[in-house]
């Protein structure tokens, strides 16, 4: 109690004495969202996370944050169609932020500078092991994610080197072999992982022997058998998968050139090969897919299922595409073929609500190609471990990658069939090594996804617009088969773009809550307290206003009733 | 003595009475200072434990200016909000030298303290502090006579539109059309018939070095004219907006929205004045509507109500106002500015961009 004193005057400060947050009815609490951008990512990348680290002036501490989900940036930062930037807020204030360059350019900083993977737990001798098949994205992470762990990994891959579809089917357009090398040296050389290539299932090594020796078994054998295609049961004669001639172009560089050609499929695949044709002098290339090409009328999950830039390069290139249409018959003369008739149709739902594909009478139009090539999609060759399997196209197993009826096995990547992205196939392999160190240690696996912020959680008076860094690309004509098409951002660029980020649901340190207390309620620190922020709220003075809240530009500060 | 030495030797003599470092060495990170509000990296002048209400505009803008104008310092207070809620005896919120007097003197007051410390060789630095109450109308004659008189005083005026401590009252700072206790909207009326006093013109009718208008939602403006007021030899006035959120009718949290909104619509415009001329303005990049700033608040209800044709005209009449201030401020730039209405307020991770 402060002391009465004589005279009409008080000492400084005391009013220290009376604790104003007694008339508090709501309370500030700090609330660590889930930003779009992580919520988005296959990967589970949180590059919210990241690029703060960058805004920070530390590069290594962020490629460090991202190698936790993400053991290989240089190649998803290439390859990867970026859901995280389509589900960026700054999409809604201005542009979103350029996410997969920066990537890329902290994971070719990481491989020029020679950064070492940061480790939880060290492997011995005595770890367990753990076999994973095939070293492809899904079994490289999951292979990383384990050796994290503190276990050791026999990793066996049929072909000689890693990399699966990777580096079968990747053009050097869009990943240059170099890089993929440098990402995988860089897993292989983490202790306890050892690598077995040229070891295929069920010819060079057992499903039951892997199962005898090893701890767990993860399977990533990927997607190789092309699904059969005909048209009304009618199959050109010279038949060729889009999948097989990729690989073919890329293994020795050569292409089939009619005059013109159909692709039909709506995937990666479908497009890469449609540019490779084009660039080798194939004068009309068409891409027919179900799928729409992205716009104000198409539906999300409607869209071609391409990474956008590539869509982009490939309609400059003059890749002429027909979206929601499919062929219904091909038009041969003799045993050669003259042209496919298209159809027009959607993916609309029936009875039931499941969508199935209709197609409208009276839209049939007919294309004249030399070849049709069929893309559309594979499935999984069985060879080798039928029994996990049998005649199902793909693996059916629980979001954590677990087989129910196969304890200890567990799958990941495009063998799931309901995958389809190299960066999916990453988190794949992170959430697989999560399940499989719960089934060694005999405990639980948790999974505690965090809440994600909307837009209209921001007060976004305190941003200014600021366009998108822009990104140079080889010009047309200058594109050839092996110089990568879209440029790197250089290091002032990266700083730039990452101070775009508007930390959406994390603290920014901007200092708002602190500058705008009326009550000196929110004491700022030093340390980073355990909420990820520098401020603490002193509940002993808030009364409870809701300035901080309303004035936190990251809808980091709730209010919620005192009880 | 050169008059910077003079400060820095009694910012020493400060720091070493309170205890405290010039921080240039850094605390040892295994030796946490045990009380976390001593440690705040600024100056508290106006201490936790003030019985303002919740979202108080004006307890923010007195804690920024003291906090601008830094502990070598002595403040007259004017009767008012602030004076009640900071010094509910025996305690203070004050931790700089501070008195009270009466409700229309606090210029002279601080008038007599300039002189006194100048008599004795010292350079604190004095301030004045009152409402809109206690200087629009009644300290507005002592306020005049310490200008003319050219004391070394930074006069702080605190402007909420109205006797809020008394029970809001209409003051001569209260807009045009708003409704107060004594200005209450009904048949004859919509709310207060008069306009609001251009005080800042008549200030710096007294040919003073510097007098500006700032605002609570932009907390940077008001650290760089206190700054500039403080650097100042003679007399200096700035006009704070402070919304109120019992008077005015809007929830504590929106105090600093709402202070926006009157900056960005031209109601309220920032303006710096030296010797009689209009020096700077923070441009507007988007001006905003003045009916998005009316409809947040209860005082201006009346102006949205649906079958009342007075309504739209006293609303087309504030907006008139607001673009009559666009128009002669010259408010309004096509190009954006980075310290325009959009821009002096953006945050990067670390603290304000600009």
């Amino acid at each position: 109690m402060a002391a009465i004193t004589r005279g009409a005057y008080a000492r400084p400060g005391t009013s220290l004495a009376f604790k104003t947050g007694t008339w508090r009815v709501e309370i500030p609490y700090h609330k660590h969202w889930a930003a779009p951008c992580h919520a988005a990512c296959p990967a589970g990348e949180d590059q919210q996370a990241w690029l703060a680290k960058i805004q920070e002036g530390k590069l290594h501490e962020a490629w460090n944050e991202l190698v936790t989900a993400n053991p290989m940036p240089a190649i998803t930062g290439r390859v990867c169609p970026h859901p995280c930037e389509q589900a960026c807020n700054r999409g809604i204030y201005d542009a979103p932020i350029a996410i997969h360059n920066i990537e890329r350019f902290l994971g070719d900083e990481a491989i020029r500078l020679g950064w070492n993977y940061p480790l939880l737990r060290p492997t011995t001798p005595e770890s367990p092991a753990v076999a994973v098949v095939g070293a492809g994205p899904s079994g490289l992470s999951a292979a990383y994610h384990l050796v994290r762990r503190g276990f050791r990994v026999n990793l066996f891959d049929a072909l000689p080197e890693a990399g699966g579809l990777l580096r079968s089917a990747i053009p050097m357009t869009r990943l240059p072999r170099e890089v993929l090398d440098s990402e995988i040296q860089r897993i292989f050389s983490l202790d306890g992982l050892r690598f077995h290539p040229r070891h295929r299932l069920g010819r060079d090594v057992s499903l039951s022997e892997l199962q005898s020796d090893h701890a767990a078994v993860f399977m990533g054998p990927g997607a190789e058998r092309s699904k059969a295609w005909d048209v009304d049961g009618a199959v050109p004669a010279d038949l060729h998968q889009g999948l097989h001639l990729i690989k073919e172009w890329v293994d020795h560089g050569e292409i089939p050139t009619p005059k013109s050609v159909a692709i039909h499929g709506g995937g990666n695949t479908a497009v890469d090969l449609a540019r490779i044709m084009k660039r080798r002098g194939v004068e009309e290339v068409y891409v027919i897919t179900a799928s729409g090409l992205p716009g104000p009328g198409t539906a999300p999950d409607d869209v071609l299922n391409v990474v956008p830039r590539e869509l982009e390069e490939a309609l400059e290139e003059g890749v002429v595409f027909f979206p929601h249409r499919t062929i219904q018959r091909l038009i041969m003369r003799g045993s050669k073929m003259i042209g496919v008739e298209m159809v027009h149709l959607k993916k609309l739902p029936g009875k039931g609500g499941r969508k199935s594909r209709v197609s409208f009478q009276g839209t049939e139009r007919v294309l004249n190609v030399d070849m049709v090539i069929p893309s559309i999609g594979e499935a999984v060759d069985s060879a080798g471990f039928e029994n996990l399997i049998g005649n199902a196209n793909y693996f059916r197993p629980d979001d954590w990658g677990r087989l129910a009826e196969h304890p200890g096995v567990f799958v990941g990547g495009d063998a799931r069939g309901d995958r389809g992205t190299v960066s999916a196939a990453i988190g794949d392999g992170c959430k697989a090594a999560m399940a499989i160190q719960a089934h060694v240690e005999q405990t639980e696996v948790i999974d505690a996804p965090r809440e994600t912020v909307g837009y209209e959680s921001l007060n976004v008076n305190y941003f200014e617009p600021k366009p998108r860094a822009y990104v140079a690309k080889i010009p047309v004509p200058e594109r050839d088969d092996f110089t990568e098409i879209e440029q790197d951002m250089i290091y002032a660029q990266v700083v730039e773009e990452a101070g775009r980020c508007m930390s959406c649901g994390n603290c920014l340190a901007c200092d708002n809550c602190w500058t705008f207390c009326p009550d000196n309620a929110v004491i700022k620190t030093r340390d980073v307290c355990s909420d990820g922020s520098h401020y603490l709220f002193d509940y002993e003075f808030c009364k409870g206003c809701g300035l901080c809240a309303t004035e936190c530009p990251c809808g980091f500060i709730l209010m919620r009733p005192q009880d | 003595m050169a008059p910077n030495a003079s400060k820095i030797e009694r910012l020493k003599e400060l720091r070493d009475k309170h205890g405290r470092t010039d921080g240039s060495v850094l605390p040892d990170p295994a030796d946490p200072p045990k009380d976390l509000r001593q440690a705040q990296p600024r100056f508290r002048g106006l201490e936790a434990g003030h019985r303002a209400c919740q979202g108080c505009g004006e307890a923010l803008a007195a804690r920024l200016v003291t906090e601008a104008a830094g502990p070598d310092v002595m403040i007259s207070n004017a009767t008012g909000c602030l004076e009640v809620f900071t010094t509910p005896w025996p305690q203070s919120a004050w931790r700089v030298p501070w008195i009270h007097s009466l409700f229309e003197n606090a210029a002279a007051v601080a008038s007599g303290m300039e002189a006194a410390l100048k008599a004795q060789g010292k350079s604190t630095k004095v301030l004045a502090f009152g409402g809109d109450g206690g200087t629009f109308d009644i300290g507005f004659q002592a306020l005049s006579g310490m200008l003319e008189r050219e004391h070394n005083v930074l006069y702080v005026c605190f402007d909420n539109e109205a006797y809020m401590n008394t029970g809001i009252q209409r003051s001569g700072s209260t807009p045009h059309a708003a409704r107060t206790t004594t200005s209450p909207p009904g048949k004859a009326r919509m709310g207060k018939r008069h306009l609001k006093k251009d005080l800042l013109s008549i200030i710096s009718a007294h040919h003073i070095p510097y007098g500006a208008s700032t605002s609570v939602a932009y907390p940077a403006d008001i650290r760089r004219k206190v700054r500039r007021a403080m650097e100042i030899q003679g007399p200096t006035f700035l006009l704070v907006h402070s919304p109120c959120p019992l008077g005015w009718g809007h929830d504590g949290a929106l105090t600093i929205e709402i202070a926006r909104l009157a900056v960005q619509s031209g109601l309220f415009p920032l303006v710096e004045m030296e010797r009689g001329e209009v020096t700077d303005v923070m441009p507007i990049r988007k001006p905003v509507p003045v009916a998005n700033y009316l409809k947040a608040q209860q005082r201006f209800r009346h102006l949205f109500a649906p079958d009342d044709p007075r309504a739209l005209q006293e609303r087309e009449h504030l907006q008139a106002l607001a673009d009559y201030n666009i128009e002669i401020y010259g408010l309004y730039s096509e190009e954006a500015d980075p310290l325009d209405t959009d821009g002096a307020d953006t945050v990067r991770r670390g603290g304000l961009a600009n």
